[in-house]
Parts: C-alpha cells; structure tokens; sequence
C-alpha cells in the first residue's frame, strides 16, 4: 500500500476517541449514526474475528462473512441492548451465536455417532501431546467435526462454561462434556497421527 | 504435555484477529439495504403478535366479566356478539371472546403457520364452550 492509500484510509476512517466510552457511541449508533456503528466496529471487530475465526476452523473468507453478518445483526439489534453488559461482550456473545447457526445450518457433525468409549482420553499417559506451535494446533482443530470443534474452542480456548455451552448450542450439559471429552481424544489423534 | 499445558497452549490461540481486509464497506452496504437501527423496519410489530396480545387481554377481560358481571351489561350492542348467551350476565364474557376470536382469526390469515395463535385460538374456542354450557346450565 502506497503512502496515498495510507492517507486515504487513515482519511476514511473515523476517528477512535478514547475519551469516547463504548455506552456514549452505542447511543449515538442507536440514533441511527452509522459513524457511531463504524467506530464500535473498528474497536471489536479483531476480538469477533478472532472468535469466529476459531470457530469457522480458521478459513478465512468464511470468518469474514461472518463477522459481516455479526455486525449487521448487531445493528439490527442494537435497540435490543441494555447496557447491561459491556458492548464488547454483547457483540461478542451475538457473534459468537451468528458463527454457531453457520455450524447448525451446515448439520453435518459425523462425530456425533462415534462411540466414546472408542476414543482414547487426552489424559492418556500413554499418548502425552507434545508442545505444539500454533498453526499446528490451528490445523488440528480445523479438522475437527464442526459441532465438536464448536465445543472446544468455546470451553478451552474462549473460556466459557458447559451450561453456557449448552444453552448456546442446544443441548444438554452432559453432552457438552461428551463432545468435549470426544474433540479432545480427535484432538489427540489428529496430532498424534502427524509425524 | 498434561492437561495444564495443554489448556495453556489451547488458552493461547484466544487472541484477537484483525481481519485480512476491512470488511467496513460490505458491512456498511449492506445496513443501507437492511435499514438502519431506529427506521420504521424495525417499529412495526409483527401483526399477529399485536392481535394476540389484545385477544389474550380480550379473553382475559371476558374470563373476569364472566365471574364479576353484575348483570349490568345491556349497554354492549348486541350486532358485535355472533352468539348471544340467554342469561344478559354472560353477554359481556360472550363479546370479549366474540372479539378475541375475531382478531385472532384474521391475524391466522397473516400468520397460518403461528403455533402460538392457534393454541390462543384454540384457548378462546374453549372458554366459548364453557361459557355456552354455563348460560345452558343457567337455564
């Protein structure tokens, strides 16, 4: 990108006044100040990314869709948000919920009839995963069957709780655990097969 | 690697991305063809869900007539009442449910799939019945 582009995009973008708290840009975007929803964009859109990102098994272009999707519906909604929480987390946790109905709508999760007692627990001393460089890690979790990919990354990467899980996902705590204990031995597997 | 390590790596991959373009531009066209926040898009209720309301408040209403109505209701014009029950305490009772039928059922031509119209429907059909056995049982 030339020094031109540069000028002309920095020119493009609105300002991120840190003065500016999240609440005050919520209320002007509420009014309707598209200005207003471009600067809460550009302040949350890397954390969403990031989540979707994850959850999209690290494709990119289908994360970016997404995260398009995340905002529109935001937008959308917005008169629906009640300073309850942070923007941060409300955008997140709706973007979170966007990636989720992408992975429901695809319903194609073949792990969900693997038998567990077929898979080998990660605790296995027997099988220890060795230190893992991130894309390695990245890779082996993209391969992961959607929901149960959806299961780790939510408890184990993005920190959330089974009944959190499960209300997001539908079903029942004791099956979030199931699908996490699975992801984890395919987990296992998938690096364990790598040479 | 034990579990500790395990959930520190996996911990790890938790970082914001800044997406590979800005995605601003197709966001922000498509708010034009989805219509901003406070446009009237978003004001207008859905249909049915009004008329479910003012029936549920209508069959609300007959339910407390039927057991309040002193036998004061000769003011309710009798053309709104499709049946007209024998003993005048019940006419009122009979012409909330009379209205929340009415509006439930034209709100079942907006909506035909609405679970939650036809059960309110279905509720109003059934406290009609009991309505007509009690003005029978009236004498």
């Amino acid at each position: 990108m030339n020094a031109l582009c540069l000028a002309a995009t920095s020119f493009m973008q609105p300002e991120l006044p840190a003065a500016t708290s999240d609440d005050e840009t919520v209320r002007a975007a509420m009014a309707g100040d598209r200005k207003a929803f471009e600067i809460l964009y550009r302040r949350h859109a890397d954390r969403v990314y990031g989540a979707i990102l994850r959850l999209a098994a690290f494709d990119h272009a289908r994360a970016e869709d997404l995260t398009q999707e995340a905002f529109i519906r935001a937008w959308q909604k917005l008169e629906s948000f009640r300073f309850e929480s942070a923007f941060g987390t409300w955008v997140y946790r709706l973007a979170v919920n966007v990636a989720l109905m992408s992975i429901r709508a695809r319903n194609a999760d073949p792990v969900s009839i693997v038998d567990d007692e077929h898979l080998p627990d990660i605790t296995d001393p027997d099988h220890p995963l060795r230190s893992l460089e991130r894309d390695e890690l990245e890779k082996a979790i993209a391969g992961l069957p959607p929901r149960a990919r959806a299961v780790l990354v939510l408890h184990d990467v993005e920190g959330w709780k089974h009944e959190e899980i499960a209300v997001e996902l539908d079903m029942a705590v004791g099956s979030s655990k199931a699908q996490l204990h699975r992801a984890r031995g395919l987990l296992r597997r998938v690096l364990g097969e790598r040479p | 690697m034990n579990e500790l390590e395990y959930l520190r790596q996996m911990r790890s991959l938790n970082r914001p991305t800044a997406p590979r373009r800005d995605l601003w531009a197709g966001i922000e066209a498509r708010l034009d063809e989805t219509s901003a926040v406070a446009t009237p898009r978003h004001r207008r209720a859905q249909p049915w869900l009004m008329a479910a309301a003012i029936a549920a408040v209508a069959v609300l209403s007959g339910g407390i007539g039927l057991h309040l109505a002193p036998g004061g209701s000769d003011a309710v014009p009798e053309a709104r009442t499709a049946w007209k029950p024998a003993d005048p305490r019940l006419t009122g009772a009979a012409v909330e449910l009379d209205a929340a039928h009415m509006e439930l059922t034209q709100a079942m031509k907006d909506s035909p799939q609405s679970a939650a119209l036809q059960r309110l429907l279905q509720k109003t059909e059934r406290q009609r019945d009991r309505l007509r056995n009690i003005d029978k049982q009236a004498g």
